[in-house]
């Protein structure tokens, strides 16, 4: 090897080592102060998980008040009423989820309009409960033949269901 | 207080007077005096950034820390973890450009 590249080699060996000695020095001035910290996941997922507890942990987040706002575990928020729109199986309307339990009130019977109505039972089961009993004009023991369109293929028998509960048992 | 560098001890004065200077030390003399020393190590640096080379350094001295603790690392320590891949891991072509210079700066000052 000529002395030219000898030297040269030599010199490049000592500038690499003194910026190796740099790089060093910053890594362990960053290790001592914990700034590499700040880049690691588990910590990250240690702050998160802190700040979720301290929201839960506070008593104005009521899940009730706040309901608008508030997102699950998905990240999805939900409407407050829901906004599902299905059709009635009593009078076939387009009606909102949230709001068919009042709707069903109204369309078999609770309300004053709804008794006026034309049903499929006999008209001598409607005059039997037509005074003022908040009993639907759908009886459980009616001798009629129809079926109530409300009971999902169940015939007419002792107790059928009506999930919101405004089918009361005589 | 731990130390975190080992300095050599300071040469006696009295023991380098009869001393001839190496080509080696005139070298860097030439070098530091005419400046060419500092541009020359900022072209590595530069070069040694750009193609990587620096984070793959930090990479192992972070690592190094995570298994050590942190607080119980020395430049010592560091300095032994990545020198040898570090000297090997220079690619060709910015060990090349730096030779280059090198050797055009020991033509200009006639060595």
């Amino acid at each position: 090897m000529g002395s030219h590249a000898q030297l040269s080699s030599q010199f490049f060996g000592d500038l690499l080592d003194s910026i190796i000695v740099d790089v060093a020095s910053e890594c362990h001035r960053i290790a001592r102060l914990g700034l590499d910290r700040n880049l690691e996941e588990e910590e990250e997922e240690l702050r998160l998980s802190a700040q979720a507890r301290v929201r839960v942990a506070d008593p104005s987040n009521s899940g009730e008040a706040n309901s608008k706002y508030v997102v699950d575990i998905f990240g999805q928020t939900h409407p407050p009423v829901a906004n599902e729109i299905f059709d009635c199986m009593n009078c076939g309307r387009s009606i909102m989820a949230g709001r068919f339990a009042p709707h069903l009130e109204k369309c078999m019977g609770k309300g004053r309009k709804a008794r006026l109505k034309v049903t499929r039972s006999s008209t001598a089961v409607q005059n039997r409960y037509s005074q003022g009993s908040p009993v639907s004009t759908y009886s459980p023991y009616s001798n009629s033949t129809s079926t109530s369109r409300l009971s999902n293929g169940t015939s007419s028998g002792a107790g059928e269901e009506y999930s919101n509960g405004t089918f009361q048992e005589p | 207080m731990k130390t975190s560098i080992n300095r050599p001890p300071t040469p006696d004065a009295e023991e380098d007077q009869d001393h001839q200077p190496t080509l080696q030390e005139i070298i860097n003399i030439k070098m530091i005096e005419s400046g060419e020393k500092e541009r020359l190590k900022e072209l590595l640096r530069e070069r040694l950034i750009e193609c990587g080379w620096r984070d793959e350094m930090k990479a192992l001295c972070r690592a190094f820390a995570r298994k050590k603790g942190r607080n119980n690392v020395t430049v010592d320590d560091l300095v032994q973890v990545i020198t040898p891949k570090g000297r090997a891991s220079v690619p060709d072509s910015v060990k090349a450009e730096l030779l280059q210079r090198i050797r055009t700066f020991l033509t200009s000052v006639s060595i």
